[in-house]
């Protein structure tokens, strides 16, 4: 547990007091929705909280002391989400067995970064960093995964750290901002995507399913029970997933394609 | 362990308030109505936390408080529908908010970071994300229309 070490971050009250004023700001200023064509995008306090805990930390308000505090509080406040979700996934479990097929299928559905993203990837001209960018979606194991096979400073490791500080910065407000707007445009369930909300971060679920119920509130105890079942089994099977298929695949990707152009670039 | 306990039942009453407060402001539930679902849901995080200390084998914590989440409201469990309607009056969305602020604040130390990634991550980071959610997706819709559950 990340607070093992550190004793005394109730005591940080300048901290705490930030955050309860950010809260108070965020929730009264309340949602707002606007269209992009058929699709609607949902503004929810909670990227409000985001954005403005950004800007505070650039104000005298926050010391590089109180950020760092900040971090095992996400641990805590995740915790917290997911005794929540436990409670909403309890009673619907009979559900969630009736849907576990579909739940256990759709995480072979994270591979599909590799497919979308590594093409492309090459076309901008990136090398070897597409390997370490594209197999996942980077979170801790992931970035772990890497490290260990390539090493800190091979561009495999520069590209998994690229992208972790991505979802780490944007990742909660891109898959709020993307999974009410998909769920809305595209004629898919919320369902389905409440199932690929968890992609095994606990931020980006929060957001990704937040902005489904925002969208479907009236589906609500079933787009968090599947979407936090969804994340239990990504935290549970994506590691072993991402060495035994995601990785593997990509490598092989990468050499087919790069194959493909060294000829295209002799003929 | 004691002193851990002691920690962090404390920041969880200090985070559960600022949930109290957004559960009022934003969905409009007085925090006397919240409190004992809150109360609630702090004792199964720390049954989690205590247990993930007592049993060796690796498990993230997170894990285990799902899991008791999970067996204290199931239908089959006794006393079940109290937990429920207690922890009804927590919205999910009054617990994302704070910890999104946390986030804000702790990502302030990776902004130097993010600002020096190129363009060309930008694109193809969104597409890792765009890609493993939209994947997903279809999988299970296949699936669940497949099964005939949507």
């Amino acid at each position: 547990m990340a607070s093992d070490k550190a004793y005394g971050l109730w005591k940080d009250w300048k901290l705490h007091v930030v955050v309860l004023g950010i809260v108070i700001i965020a929730e009264s200023i309340g949602q707002f929705s606007f269209t992009i064509g058929p699709g609607v995008v949902l503004l929810l306090p909670m990227l409000y909280a985001i954005v403005i805990g950004l800007v505070v930390f650039f104000t005298p308000f926050i010391s590089e002391k109180q950020a760092k505090n900040a971090e095992p509080l996400i641990v805590l406040g995740v915790a917290l989400l997911l005794a929540k979700i436990g409670v909403i996934i309890g009673p619907s479990l009979p559900e969630i067995i009736a849907a576990g097929p579909a739940l256990l299928l759709q995480e072979l559905g994270n591979l599909g970064t590799i497919f979308l993203a590594l093409p492309i990837a090459i076309m901008l001209g990136l090398r070897r960093e597409a390997i370490g960018m594209t197999h996942s979606v980077a979170r801790e194991p992931n970035v772990g995964l890497i490290m260990d096979k390539f090493g800190i400073n091979s561009p495999e490791g520069r590209g998994v750290m690229a992208v972790y500080i991505f979802g780490t910065v944007f990742g909660a407000v891109f898959m709020g901002l993307i999974a009410g707007f998909l769920a809305t445009l595209t004629p898919l369930s919320p369902l389905s995507f409440a199932m690929a909300s968890g992609i095994g971060s606990g931020s980006m679920m929060a957001a990704a399913s937040g902005s489904l119920v925002g969208s479907f509130p009236e589906m609500e105890d079933s787009i968090v029970a599947f979407a936090g079942a969804s994340n239990l089994l990504s935290l549970s099977t994506g590691l072993y997933l991402s060495i035994f298929v995601g990785l593997p695949l990509t490598e092989k990707l990468y050499a087919f394609m790069m194959r493909r152009k060294e000829r295209k670039n002799n003929a | 362990m004691l002193k851990n306990i002691q920690e962090w039942t404390l920041l969880l009453c200090i985070f559960g308030i600022s949930a109290l407060f957004g559960n009022w402001l934003g969905y409009d539930t007085a925090p006397m109505t919240a409190v004992p679902g809150m109360i609630v849901l702090i004792l199964i995080c720390l049954a989690g936390f205590i247990l993930s200390d007592l049993i060796p084998i690796q498990f993230p914590s997170v894990a285990y408080i799902a899991i008791i989440g999970i067996l204290v409201s199931m239908p089959w469990t006794p006393g079940a529908e109290y937990i429920v309607t207690w922890t009804n009056e927590i919205e999910l969305l009054a617990l994302t908010t704070p910890i999104l602020a946390y986030a804000g604040i702790s990502i302030g130390r990776s902004w130097a970071d993010f600002a020096r990634l190129g363009w060309r991550t930008l694109i193809v980071a969104s597409l890792v994300l765009l890609g493993t959610f939209i994947g997903s997706a279809l999988i299970a819709e296949v699936v669940l229309r497949f099964q005939g559950i949507i």
